[in-house]
């Protein structure tokens, strides 16, 4: 294939684009491979020398970081499923079910992204401890289903299916559950593919909530527990073990990225950017 | 004997067994921050072998859970520092509060205000924790109202960490050689000036870009002219001439280029590690570290000394805080539990000096004292600071307060924004913050 001149000149923008992009994040993986005690004095260097691989054994040690991982894993692909369904369910029936109120129920949903997520804590706090139900699954991943984005996202794209495809099967004595089923659903993959990686992206990286409701080290989730062990002064004086936490942490997202890279970009494109 | 007569002396005989429940199997929750350690030190439980805030406090607690004679088990929860205190007021407003949490003094007035705290002076005189040996900045620390609300556990104040080798170079040294330190502004310009024409070198490594360092030195300098954040009446003064000129200082400093404006706090740090400014402002939680780097071969630092903060202005003074111990209120009050707690904090009012390995100071004038503390390094360069320590008013929203202290403070030498507009701007934002305060 030939290359123009400016494809090449845009080729190699890109590739320096990309390389500034990318040189945080080689510094903390740098970071990560030096002892702590050198880090104090200086952290300068992409190279990691001398490097040591200590930052990441003294993670290994801690009895509960595989607790954690499971925890994340957990919540998220929980978070992510029920995510899928509920808005599925809520989009569909906004797109296509005629039901008295229908609008307003939606306006309703739709308000939910204005408000903060910080404004709800406490009332949510106070609730699920008269409930006694902090340091739960059911703690960490109910309070996170009310997905306005989510219920937005599927709503509009089932409004774009035609409903011929609908008619037809309603033809063949579909009913309306088989028809979501079988219809709608498979239809919506592109959708829910984009919505359940950037939930699952979401529930990953949560911090906020979780912070407050788990309590107890057996139910923190990786993002908690590793920020659990920071001492006061991590910032300079255990900045390897900081940085060998970050990249711990972000390693499966990244893997999440590289593999579902071609539907976070349609996904960006298809919600105009989260 | 009669019932009537039995059962009273049946109470009377329990009060004075101690009326304690049985102890054995009790669980206590302790809440700090400080990091995580728990499987660095699983089982250590010879303090030598402890090193730093977590891995003191985690093996105090091993000790305790080891060797104390009721069968208590002190559980640790470790908080992130950045949101500890957003944890802490979660789970006593989810009516989960720990048995025993860490507070600074600063923040203690709020919790104090709310009711949120059991007052502890009766049960500290039980279980033998003597309030009279510790430091009266201490005593002052925790007392409110004439109750005692928490143990004191140390003192951590602003010190002067010195580069001697860049004092020796710029000849400013005293008859004994030792680094001179300044007794007025202008002589402390002078000295950077010839720090700056003799070595090449900034005189200050200040942590100044989001750090409340700054707003911790202007402090002290605010209280070594007099004057203070609030008056008799708790109104703000952060228009008197003594924060304008404290500001003034701070200023002439960055704008002479004796101390670089752009340092965060491990930027400051390393620039005193490598030998690139004479005097690095940090607290005595960093003496231990640069004592280690400066023993280290390859280090540009080798001749570490610490100084307590010198006198500008004629008044001793010195910012300081403390990290103490508090028992929350529980919605279900547990009197083993309770009881629990109080041994532990003995335990630790006990072993006080070891926390003192921290670089912190002890808050019991006896340890205070003691050959053991001043055989540690380089503490007997600094045991003055705990006379000259100073707390920040006891008042409520302390951190809100501080914030935007520090913004607007920062906000001169970071974005040039006008010294007396930034103190009128601090001025309104802080009387608003006492005003709410004092309506409670």
């Amino acid at each position: 294939m030939n290359r123009t001149f400016g494809d090449r000149l845009l080729l190699a923008l890109l590739i320096g684009a990309a390389f500034v992009w990318m040189t945080p994040m080689l510094w903390v993986l740098a970071m990560s491979l030096k002892p702590n005690a050198m880090l104090v004095g200086s952290t300068r260097g992409i190279l990691p020398w001398p490097h040591t691989l200590e930052n990441f054994a003294t993670l290994m040690r801690v009895s509960m970081t595989p607790r954690w991982l499971l925890n994340s894993v957990v919540v998220a692909f929980a978070m992510t499923a029920l995510t899928l369904v509920l808005s599925s369910l809520a989009g569909y029936a906004f797109a296509r079910i005629d039901f008295p109120g229908r609008r307003a129920v939606f306006l309703l949903v739709l308000a939910g992204l204005m408000v903060p997520e910080q404004a709800i804590f406490v009332p949510l706090h106070a609730m699920l401890a008269s409930w006694e139900m902090h340091n739960t699954y059911f703690s960490l991943v109910a309070p996170r289903l009310a997905a306005p984005m989510g219920v937005f996202l599927m709503t509009q794209f089932f409004k774009a299916v035609p409903r011929e495809l609908e008619e037809a099967a309603e033809l063949d004595n579909a009913s309306r559950l088989k028809i979501f089923w079988s219809v709608m659903l498979p239809l919506s993959r592109p959708a829910l593919t984009t919505l359940g990686i950037f939930t699952f992206l979401f529930a990953w990286n949560d911090f906020l909530w979780p912070v407050v409701t788990a309590t107890q080290p057996e139910m923190y989730t990786l993002s908690v527990g590793l920020g659990s062990l920071q001492g006061n002064f991590a910032m300079s004086e255990g900045l390897g073990f900081l940085m060998a936490s970050a990249v711990f942490a972000s390693a499966p997202m990244l893997g999440v990225y590289v593999v579902f890279q071609r539907y976070i970009v349609q996904g960006i494109t298809m919600t105009g950017g989260k | 004997m009669k019932m009537k007569t039995l059962l009273p002396a049946t109470l009377l005989l329990a009060v004075t067994l101690g009326a304690s429940p049985a102890l054995a199997g009790t669980e206590i929750t302790l809440f700090r921050f400080f990091g995580g350690c728990s499987d660095e030190y699983a089982h250590v439980t010879d303090l030598s072998k402890a090193v730093g805030e977590c891995g003191i406090i985690q093996v105090l607690a091993n000790k305790f859970n080891a060797e104390n004679k009721e069968g208590i088990t002190v559980k640790t929860q470790s908080v992130e520092w950045g949101v500890y205190y957003d944890r802490l007021s979660a789970n006593v407003a989810g009516r989960t509060p720990p048995d025993i949490a860490v507070m600074h003094r600063s923040v203690l007035p709020n919790y104090v205000v709310r009711n949120l705290l059991q007052p502890l002076g009766k049960d500290f005189a039980t279980v033998g924790i003597d309030t009279a040996d510790f430091v009266p900045v201490a005593r002052e620390a925790v007392t409110s109202k004439g109750e005692v609300w928490a143990l004191p556990f140390d003192l951590h104040a602003l010190l002067w960490h010195v580069n001697a080798d860049l004092f020796t170079q710029a000849g400013l040294v005293d008859a004994q050689g030792q680094p001179k330190m300044p007794t007025s502004p202008a002589e402390l310009l002078r000295h950077a000036e010839t720090m700056k024409a003799k070595t090449g070198k900034p005189y200050f490594a200040i942590p100044s870009g989001s750090d409340p360092m700054p707003a911790w030195q202007y402090l002290t300098w605010v209280w070594q002219q007099g004057g203070n954040l609030v008056d008799a009446e708790r109104k703000a003064q952060l228009e008197s001439k003594e924060s304008k000129e404290a500001l003034r200082l701070l200023n002439a400093l960055y704008a002479a280029g004796h101390a670089n404006r752009k340092h965060d706090y491990a930027g400051a740090q390393q620039a005193f590690l490598a030998g690139q400014a004479a005097v690095l402002v940090n607290g005595t939680w960093g003496v231990d570290t640069y004592a280690a780097q400066a023993k280290d071969p390859k280090s540009a630092l080798k001749n570490y000394v610490v100084r307590d903060m010198p006198n500008l202005y004629g008044k001793e003074a010195v910012w300081s805080d403390s990290h103490t111990w508090v028992l929350p209120q529980q919605p279900k009050p547990d009197a083993a539990k309770q009881k629990a707690a109080l041994v532990f904090l003995k335990f630790l009012y006990d072993n006080n000096l070891q926390w003192a390995r921290t670089g912190h100071l002890p808050v019991r004038a006896s340890m205070l004292q003691s050959a053991e503390m001043r055989a540690l390094p380089h503490r007997a360069e600094y045991t003055r600071t705990a006379t000259i320590a100073t707390a920040l008013p006891p008042i409520e929203y302390q951190r809100a307060h501080m914030d935007l202290l520090v913004n607007e403070l920062n906000s001169t030498w970071l974005v040039n924004k006008e010294q007396d507009k930034a103190l009128s701007d601090a001025q309104r934002a802080a009387s608003a913050i006492l005003r709410r305060s004092r309506h409670r």
